[in-house]
């Protein structure tokens, strides 16, 4: 995928919808689950455990303002088997997110795609063979 | 000094239980069903979602006739107030109208593990051990770890409640058939309704092919609903082992650390 770094970049899709899959810790308590956004920002801490990973990062405000996002991802047992560990993320790293948007409007999201400032995506996709 | 003398030898009677009882369940039986290996969650929709294959047919046979199936196998869940049919109590009905799945997220909670009825048809994968007197099936979920006694036929009266319970198992020509009790309270839907501590489970596994486990799920529990609830999950074989949960209770103070203008806080 060949994405262009955003300084400050907040995009919000409708997505068609998937049947949702829910779950204890359900992502629709805190998540537009058929909703998109596509957040930019530089990774300050990455805490690799279950239930959910958690990625706090900084992004900058239209504004100017920095903004404390917090991101979490869906199990990391299942995110290992995917090609995800403790390192793939490191403070000071510039990220792409993509993911549900938070239902209250906290700089809240749920991950389901990530990537590096060079665009190349973290681990391996959902649904694809290797 | 006596007291730590006690402490080790405790410590080290236990991790010798727990050496034998792994020696037994780590491999195979020679005599074994072939069900012994890791399996994961086949995601695509289960009975009564879809036509049963013959394999699943053939274990729904034994459900009761009015029984019902639950369409909530595997990656799917019923919303709030829906429970597919199934004859909830009319207290837990009205006392689920009021529940808050935030609590799911606190600190006090968040690694609580669901009700094993639930987390045996939830999306993680489950690894069996096969022996001759036991069977061990780990689940990735929480780490739970059932143990199936093969070798007795009866629960004991004084067995305490737990979220595992406790099990005893049957080989029915090609199909193990699983009774358990002893279970806590615990998740019946995942949308408020739990079931209480009486509840009973009896499964059936059995290979519909060397890489495909069937299980069936019925259990009864007239505290929490009438008749008998059903379901119908499928497993895939992999070459994997369950990997360790380590469930981290900070996960829900990361949510609740959350910022901006609109973040709404847990009163």
């Amino acid at each position: 995928m060949n994405k262009t770094p955003m300084r400050s970049s907040l995009f919000v899709l409708l997505v068609l919808a998937a049947t949702a899959a829910l779950a204890h810790h359900s992502a629709p308590v805190f998540y537009k689950v058929q909703e998109r956004v596509t957040v930019s920002g530089t990774v300050t801490e990455f805490r690799f455990a279950n239930p959910h990973a958690i990625l706090k990062f900084e992004v900058a405000g239209e504004n100017g303002e920095t903004q404390q996002w917090t991101a979490e991802t869906t199990s990391p047992s299942i995110l290992r088997r995917r090609g995800w560990s403790q390192d793939s993320f490191k403070p000071g790293e510039r990220i792409t997110l993509e993911g549900m948007p938070s239902v209250d409007g906290s700089y809240l999201m749920r991950i389901t795609r990530a990537f590096r400032e060079d665009g190349t995506e973290i681990g391996v996709p959902r649904g694809t063979d290797n | 000094m006596r007291m730590v003398g006690k402490g080790i030898a405790l410590l080290g009677s236990c991790a010798l239980a727990w050496a034998m009882v792994v020696a037994t369940a780590s491999a195979q039986s020679p005599e074994g069903h072939g069900i012994a290996g890791f399996w994961s969650m086949s995601f695509g929709p289960t009975p009564p979602r879809r036509s049963p294959t013959p394999t699943e047919s053939e274990l729904m046979a034994y459900f009761p006739d009015d029984a019902i199936v639950l369409a909530d196998a595997g990656s799917t869940e019923f919303p709030p107030g829906d429970y597919g049919g199934l004859a909830v109590r009319d207290s837990l009905r009205e006392a689920a109208k009021s529940y808050d799945p935030q609590v799911q997220t606190t600190v006090s909670l968040t690694c609580r593990p669901p009700g094993l009825i639930y987390s045996m048809q939830g999306p993680f994968p489950i690894e069996i051990f096969e022996g001759h007197d036991l069977i061990v099936v780990k689940l990735e979920y929480f780490d739970l770890v059932r143990v199936i006694f093969m070798n007795e036929t009866q629960h004991p009266d004084d067995w305490p409640h737990s979220h595992t319970g406790h099990s005893i198992g049957r080989w029915d020509g090609d199909t193990l058939v699983v009774d358990t009790v002893k279970l806590t309270s615990g998740t019946l839907f995942n949308n408020g309704v739990d079931h209480t501590q009486d509840v009973r489970l009896v499964e059936r596994f059995r290979l519909a092919d060397p890489n495909t486990l069937v299980v069936t799920q019925q259990f009864e529990d007239p505290g929490s609903f009438e008749g008998t609830a059903a379901r119908v999950v499928s497993f895939v074989r992999g070459q994997d082992h369950v990997y360790p949960y380590d469930c981290d209770p900070a996960y829900g103070l990361a949510i609740d650390s959350r910022q901006g203008p609109e973040a709404v806080r847990r009163p």
